[in-house]
């Protein structure tokens, strides 16, 4: 399986909607606390053993934390940055033309960012500075600015469904689901009894979604029933920092964990540990699985590495 | 936060008390799918007396009431309360002055001995810093949402005021008392002398003179002492504050302690070394295991649907063990020095009115999207003959070499491995499950169910009629009184078809259009009644 070394720390792995084949890396220096940032565009090589052929990389004057690539245009990728910037880049561009656009509206470091994947127009952007922001790409401002939380937003996620529906996940605590057309939340599930750092919805229910936390575990809530949760997923060794749904199976889902793993869970068997990998040797800090290619996962650390891999073989492997 | 609290999700959210799980709703009717709207993404639950009763009481607390608004709501989120719930805590709750200031000058009782002490420079000095240390005292042990900072820096506070004041009082009882204390030497000596000189003069007034001087001896003494007194009433004071304060202090140690020395055996097992860190969400939810009042009145989990995948281990977050080199560059930011490798680049846009480019290709539909009626298990073979289109269209793709002689199966996309086969066939109890086969990958979106032929066409009169009276309530917010009384003879047909099964009613009412909406929720109201 091939393996991508970053000179940053990596942060964030995320598929092409488009090319099966692609995948961007977002990665801020010195763990991200404070330096510089680089998205790299890579193709998945030809063969396991070959080495990553790089589309296209971007430098940052801060860490990238996050990036999303858009779900209407096949080169453009939005990122998240730690200056509290969201910027727009066209891979298919020199560097010398990116970023195309740099939205500075967020006072604090953007953590996330997710594109509405049935509308396709917008994307949503959530941020230390407690608030998630809804964008279009053809607008210089944001669309709205969702303030509700009391503390970091560290996560954002459109329903798969509903094209109005999101949920964010806060340090405060809360997962709220939000609809546009609403000035507010509509509904709030306290989730976790600790920061909550990642959600994700369900794609093949669109009542379900799944919460990470900083306190191991994985909870699976139905917003019908929201009182208490539809599963627990204990078994990582420290915080969960993402959790994402497998877009090709209603019950899976992929998680990275501080504890350097990478787990996949069916949430509706009884033990819900379906695979372990552990191939990381720093925290496992970004993970995806492939919309157009069942069972393809990626995942990033700190370790400054990016692994490719077909679930059920070893990443490491040549 | 402003923006959150409007009428409208007031309005949604009574207008849903009507547990309305599956009926679409009327407002948003322009959500054209059958299956869930998006009134499944708002609470339907009606207000409960009881949380609410329990907010206001918490609201009430002249402690909470020197907090932020935005902790005060946070917290009672966390407490699984809903909006309306809060939002009417907020209202019935008598609000004072709302101020945004976390000290405030409060009739405590813990306060009122520090009234007592007279008006001077330092007691006004003390009063902030006992206002300080007494929430710094009382947040920790009383419920409140907590922040790390916001008792630090009270903490700091703190310390800082009651360094000032004895400072003050020292300098100003040094300024006030010697001086005094000297004139009173020296008036002494002087009238010794002048005694000595006039001692010839006169008796009387001698005695006069030395019992005047004696009186004020005895006044300068008498203020002197108490003025030594106050002083020492003040310092007991402080001490005070302060051996409470370091006490508090004491406690944030050793639960930091404890953690450390668990992390220590942790890391025992890891091969980074390294101290606790401070970065970001793994120390805030580190320091929030030492302030877990409200722990217990978490929702109680009904263990039915709940399903742990192995024993749970201990829930409490313990920072994971960050690396040498992250412990470093923390250290080094703290100081505030840059580290080294960072750069200065220019990331602004070079044409911020740059065209977006035109999509190239057409947006690819989701899996899950693909079935909205059947299960197709040829979808795996669609997305491998697909990846041979893109690979042969896809310009940009030159990059990867097509003639890898297989193009039907690139090593990323392995098919022989499925998920099922991994190490858990033994585990696939999936009778329940149903369909581990081939592709019971997705699951169908709901449809709803035909209306089962009419059994009781007198239960079919009667539930069209009330239908026509609970439309023109649709427009206005209904209410259960209202609708009840709408379908007073509705309720002998339920009881009539209840043995049916409550699913027969609701999806014989399901089966009509979508103005027999709220006649559902009615119904479903009036089976809840």
């Amino acid at each position: 399986m091939p393996i991508f070394k970053t000179p940053f720390n990596g942060y964030s792995v995320k598929f092409s909607p488009f090319y099966e084949d692609r995948i961007a890396v977002a990665t801020a220096q010195n763990f991200g606390i404070l330096g510089n940032g680089r998205i790299h565009v890579l193709a998945l090589p030809p063969s396991p053993g070959a080495p990553f052929p790089e589309i296209a990389a971007f430098d940052t004057a801060d860490g990238v934390y996050d990036l999303a690539w858009s779900e209407s245009h096949d080169s453009l990728l939005v990122a998240a940055v730690a200056d509290g910037s969201v910027k727009l880049y066209d891979s298919s561009l020199p560097a010398a033309s990116n970023p195309l656009r740099s939205l500075q509206e967020h006072t604090r470091e953007v953590q996330s960012v997710d594109y509405n994947p049935t509308r396709r127009d917008s994307f949503l952007s959530a941020a230390w500075d407690d608030t998630i922001k809804l964008w279009t790409v053809d607008r210089p401002a944001s669309v709205r600015t969702f303030k509700e939380h009391a503390y970091c937003v560290y996560a954002a996620a459109w329903n798969p469904r509903h094209a109005d529906v999101f949920a964010s996940a806060s340090g405060d605590c809360t997962v709220r689901v939000w609809d546009v057309r609403e000035p507010g939340s509509t509904m709030i599930i306290p989730a976790h009894e600790f920061e909550i750092l990642s959600l994700d919805w369900n794609k093949y229910d669109d009542c379900v979604l799944a919460t990470a936390s900083v306190d191991k575990s994985i909870r699976v809530w139905d917003v019908r029933s929201y009182r208490a949760p539809v599963a627990v997923l204990n078994g990582h060794g420290y915080a969960v920092r993402k959790v994402r749904f497998s877009p090709h199976r209603g019950s899976l889902m992929a998680s990275c964990s501080y504890d350097m793993t990478v787990c996949l869970w069916d949430y509706m068997v009884e033990d819900s540990l379906v695979g372990r990998y552990d191939h990381h040797t720093e925290f496992a800090v970004g993970v995806d699985m492939s919309v157009l290619v069942e069972g393809l996962l990626a995942s990033t650390g700190w370790d400054e590495l990016v692994y490719v891999w077909q679930h059920g073989t070893d990443p490491r492997a040549p | 936060m402003a923006a959150g609290t409007d009428d409208k999700p007031q309005e949604s959210g009574t207008e849903s008390a009507k547990p309305t799980n599956e009926a679409p709703q009327n407002a948003a009717a322009d959500d054209v799918k059958s299956s869930s709207t998006p009134s499944v993404f708002v609470n339907s639950e009606p207000i409960r007396e009881e949380q609410v009763q329990n907010a206001v009481k918490f609201l009430s607390h002249p402690k909470v009431q020197g907090s932020p608004v935005i902790y005060r709501r946070s917290f009672l989120e966390r407490k699984g309360l809903t909006k309306e719930e809060i939002d009417e805590a907020f209202r019935r709750v008598p609000d004072p002055a709302p101020s945004a200031q976390p000290a405030n000058v409060s009739p405590d009782p813990q306060l009122k001995s520090s009234a007592n002490i007279q008006p001077q420079s330092s007691a006004q000095a003390l009063q902030p810093a006992a206002t300080a240390t007494a929430p710094a005292g009382v947040i920790s042990s009383v419920v409140t949402m907590t922040q790390p900072r916001f008792r630090w820096i009270h903490a700091a506070y703190a310390v800082g005021f009651l360094a000032v004041s004895g400072a003050g009082t020292a300098v100003l009882l040094k300024n006030a008392v010697i001086p005094r204390f000297k004139s009173w030497i020296r008036k002494v000596i002087s009238d010794e002398e002048s005694d000595v000189l006039k001692k010839t003069n006169a008796g009387p007034s001698l005695e006069e003179e030395t019992a005047a001087a004696a009186k004020a001896a005895a006044a300068a003494a008498a203020d002197v002492a108490k003025a030594s007194q106050e002083m020492l009433n003040s310092k007991v004071e402080e001490r005070r504050y302060f051996g409470e304060l370091v006490k508090l202090l004491d406690v944030q140690l050793q639960e930091m302690k404890s953690m450390s020395t668990s992390i220590r055996k942790l890391e025992g097992h890891a091969n980074t070394s390294g101290a606790l860190s401070q970065f970001n969400h793994e120390d805030h939810g580190g320091l929030l295991t030492t302030s877990k009042p409200y722990a217990n009145g978490r929702a109680e989990v009904d263990s039915r649907p709940v399903r742990s995948s192995s024993p749970p281990t201990s829930s409490e977050p313990s920072a994971a063990p960050h690396p040498k080199s992250y412990m470093e560059i923390m250290a080094m930011v703290q100081r505030g020095e840059r580290p080294p490798n960072v750069k200065d680049i220019n990331d602004a846009p070079p044409n911020p009115h740059q065209q977006i480019p035109n999509p190239r290709l057409a947006p690819r539909a989701k899996p899950w999207e693909a079935d909205q009626t059947q299960n197709n298990p040829s979808n795996v073979f669609q997305y491998q003959s697909s990846a041979e289109a893109w690979n042969y269209n896809a310009q940009d793709n030159g990059i990867i070499d097509q003639s890898n002689g297989d193009p039907s199966a690139p090593w990323w996309q392995r098919k022989n491995v499925r998920i099922t086969e991994i190490d858990r066939d033994e585990d696939l109890k999936t009778g329940a499950f149903g369909s581990r086969t081939s592709d019971q990958t997705v699951q169908r979106a709901w449809v709803p169910p035909q209306p089962p032929p009419i059994a009781m066409p007198e239960a079919a009169e009667a539930i069209r009629r009330p239908k026509l009276a609970a439309q023109k309530e649709q427009s206005s917010e209904e209410t259960a009184s209202r609708s009840s009384d709408g379908i007073d003879e509705l309720q002998k047909v339920m009881k009539f078809s209840e043995s049916g099964g409550a699913e027969n009613t609701s999806e014989m009412s399901s089966g009509m259009n979508s103005s027999g909406s709220g006649m559902n929720s009615s119904e479903i109201q009036v089976e809840q009644e």
